[in-house]
């Protein structure tokens, strides 16, 4: 077991779970989604893309690639919320759907992710 | 680049995360803790303002508690975020200056830079192995004569001197071990200008080694090796190695030269030591070495070299040359019989080895303090006694100046001299080559006929390529079925201080020496011309300007352009 290999594969795990756990709810509404959450995956991706930072192998620049996707959706989702709520309280459904839809994206990135992942520990094995 | 930037984000990845990590914590400290508004109400931070709080807080720009003041509980969240952020930062800012002054990291830089400068070379280029006091001289030359030059040596410290040169061509340098292969690809050995390799270290084995290595990597290219044991020059000869050089046989063959035909020496000095000049007494480049009782102290590489030369081109007798040798242990080196044994820097020994009847000393020991004490000894025993002084360091070679030795031997500057004789001049090697079967009247008059020309300096030899791309001008008149003489290039009543002396024309791989003047010339033939120094010979100004060529080699009289060209097409 190798420590370094856990917490990567953690982290990626940890950002796949908390972008599905943003992303699940009804597109348009406010209640459905929490800041928090958003907040927390966009933290947990942003570290999983400064570890494999100087990976020069093919798995690692892959992961590299499609974790990078991933902070660039998420970040785009965090301002779009942040912009659009300027000055009110209340979140509009419109802005709500491009937040959520966002997230959607950078979900099948993390997804990607988890899946090359899996693949690279297959590999390992045989 | 790819190697430097992956390096860099390998290494900023902890310090990184860090920030990451203390500034979501205190972001999301500050949108969780309930602060209160001027009118009482509570309320939250939004990651918005939160953010911005933090991010200036972080870099301890400081604008204050905004949008409104912070509670207590807020503020003791900020304190603690204030002192985390600012170790993060340190951290951060440490690691990147400790990753600079890395030493993986210059290298890395180092390298990056140097093959970048390879990739850049677009004009010709030669691979100096070893930067020596020879790749020194080495390198000036092949500055002086537009030739780029990249340099291999493991010793840094020799490399930053060359950054106090002031070369015309700033040379590339690589700190590297040079035996290994890796090195010499870096250095472009495969780069379609690379021209040759040169070894010239001061250990035999290494040189062989990189001779090896080059002929291995790049059958094609040229390498030039120093050698100074004949084991290892055998052995480099054996796989092709193109030129090798001993200083040692090439001082003694030029010794032996000396001392039986000084007119052809004379032409070999000049043109061989164009770079760096030897020091030379001139009686001797006029009268040559005598013959008579030769002693020469140190029995070594350089002692033999001279003997095996001197004695096999002179008859032994009271006409010829007697050598006797002075050695510490003459039975040890195979000393031939009779000779002296000692050191030679005392009056008792060299009064033994014949010093008050002889001619010429040899200070040939590896030992500079000895050699100058050898040689300022004899010069008291025997007033008229010709000195020749062997330098070990190059340092010490103005030490031998001033102690009035009349020849001197420095290795550095024979092996430098004829390195770039080789690869800059080829027509003058074959020139040197084929000037041994001159008769001495035949020198003679070479001799004053460039003593005439030179007001008796030195002169310069220029190297003159009948093509499309060296002589257009030139081309264009033979291509009109024109003669075109030997005559006509070298000289001119019209400008009589452009004159210059064609040495050699090489036509087919045929050599021709000494073209007489009335020989035409044809396309791609290429002729040696040999002028003073410092001066446009007039086949240089012809090479290219067609009007020139039209007024002198064509006697076109008129000034008129249109007059001219009349005439011009009158003729054809």
């Amino acid at each position: 077991m190798n420590l370094e290999k856990v917490i990567f594969a953690f982290f990626i795990i940890l950002a796949l779970s908390l972008n599905f756990s943003f992303f699940v709810g009804e597109i348009a509404d406010p209640t459905h989604h929490h800041p928090y959450e958003l907040y927390a995956a966009l933290i947990v991706s942003l570290i999983c893309t400064v570890m494999k930072f100087g990976d020069r192998t093919q798995f690692g620049s892959t992961v590299l690639a499609s974790s990078l996707v991933v902070d660039l959706l998420l970040i785009a989702a965090a301002v779009t919320w942040g912009v659009s709520s300027l000055g009110q309280d209340t979140t509009s459904p419109a802005t709500m759907a491009t937040v959520t839809s966002l997230a959607g994206g950078a979900l099948i990135a993390n997804l990607l992710s988890v899946v090359l992942l899996i693949i690279e520990t297959g590999q390992i094995r045989k | 680049m790819s190697d430097i930037f992956f390096l860099v984000l390998r290494r900023l990845r902890t310090p990184l995360i860090l920030l990451v990590s203390t500034y979501a914590i205190a972001t999301l400290g500050m949108t969780l803790i309930p602060g209160i508004d001027p009118d009482g109400n509570p309320w939250r931070m939004s990651f918005f303002h939160a953010f911005y709080f933090v991010s200036f807080m972080g870099t301890t720009i400081g604008f204050g508690e905004i949008p409104y003041a912070f509670t207590d509980a807020q503020r003791a969240w900020v304190l603690v975020c204030i002192y985390t952020s600012v170790i993060a930062w340190l951290y951060g800012i440490g690691t990147m200056l400790r990753l600079v002054q890395d030493e993986t990291f210059r290298n890395a830089v180092a390298q990056r830079a140097f093959k970048l400068s390879i990739q850049r070379i677009h004009r010709p280029f030669h691979i100096i192995c070893g930067y020596g006091e020879t790749g020194q001289l080495i390198t000036r030359g092949l500055s002086e004569l537009g030739i780029q030059a990249v340099i291999i040596d493991l010793n840094s410290e020799r490399l930053h001197s060359l950054e106090l040169e002031e070369l015309a061509i700033p040379a590339i340098v690589l700190t590297g071990d040079i035996t290994e292969p890796n090195n010499l690809v870096a250095a472009g050995i495969n780069h379609p200008r690379c021209r040759g390799v040169i070894a010239v270290t001061q250990d035999d084995h290494t040189n062989l080694q990189i001779a090896v290595a080059s002929k291995l990597v790049n059958p094609e290219i040229a390498v030039i090796c120093r050698s100074e044991i004949q084991d290892e020059a055998d052995n480099m000869a054996s796989f092709g190695t193109d030129a090798i050089i001993n200083p040692y046989l090439t001082f003694g063959r030029r010794l032996s030269l000396l001392s039986n035909n000084p007119a052809l020496y004379r032409i070999h000095n000049w043109f061989i030591n164009q770079h760096s000049p030897e020091h030379i007494n001139r009686r001797i480049t006029h009268q040559g070495l005598p013959s008579g009782n030769w002693v020469i102290c140190g029995y070594g590489r350089f002692g033999k070299a001279v003997e095996h030369y001197i004695a096999n081109t002179n008859s032994p007798g009271p006409d010829g040359v007697t050598i006797t040798i002075v050695d510490i242990d003459p039975e040890a080196k195979n000393a031939p019989e009779g000779s002296i044994q000692g050191r030679g820097t005392e009056a008792k020994t060299l009064i033994a080895a014949g010093i008050e009847r002889a001619s010429v000393i040899v200070a040939a020991s590896d030992d500079d303090a000895n050699n100058l004490s050898i040689l300022i000894t004899a010069k008291q025993l025997n007033k008229n006694l010709i000195s020749i002084g062997r330098v070990n360091k190059e340092a010490n070679h103005t030490l031998f100046l001033h102690s009035g030795c009349d020849y001197v031997m420095r290795r550095s500057q024979v092996v430098a001299n004829e390195v770039l004789t080789n690869i800059s001049r080829p027509l003058v090697s074959k020139f040197l080559q084929y000037s041994s079967s001159l008769s001495s009247s035949d020198t003679e008059e070479l001799i004053t006929k460039i003593c005439e020309l030179t007001n008796n300096g030195d002169p310069v030899t220029w190297r003159l390529v009948i093509d499309h791309d060296n002589a257009p001008a030139l081309v264009r008149f033979v291509d009109r079925e024109r003669s075109l003489t030997v005559a006509d290039i070298s000289h001119n009543e019209a400008l009589p201080r452009t004159s210059s002396i064609p040495l050699l024309l090489l036509r087919g791989g045929m050599s021709h020496l000494l073209p007489s003047p009335d020989m035409p010339l044809k396309i791609n033939d290429e002729i040696l011309l040999c002028g003073p120094r410092n001066q446009t010979l007039l086949a240089q100004k012809l090479r290219d300007n067609v009007e020139l060529v039209d007024t002198l080699v064509n006697n076109n009289p008129h000034h008129i352009p249109i007059l001219r060209w009349r005439r011009r097409q009158k003729e054809q």
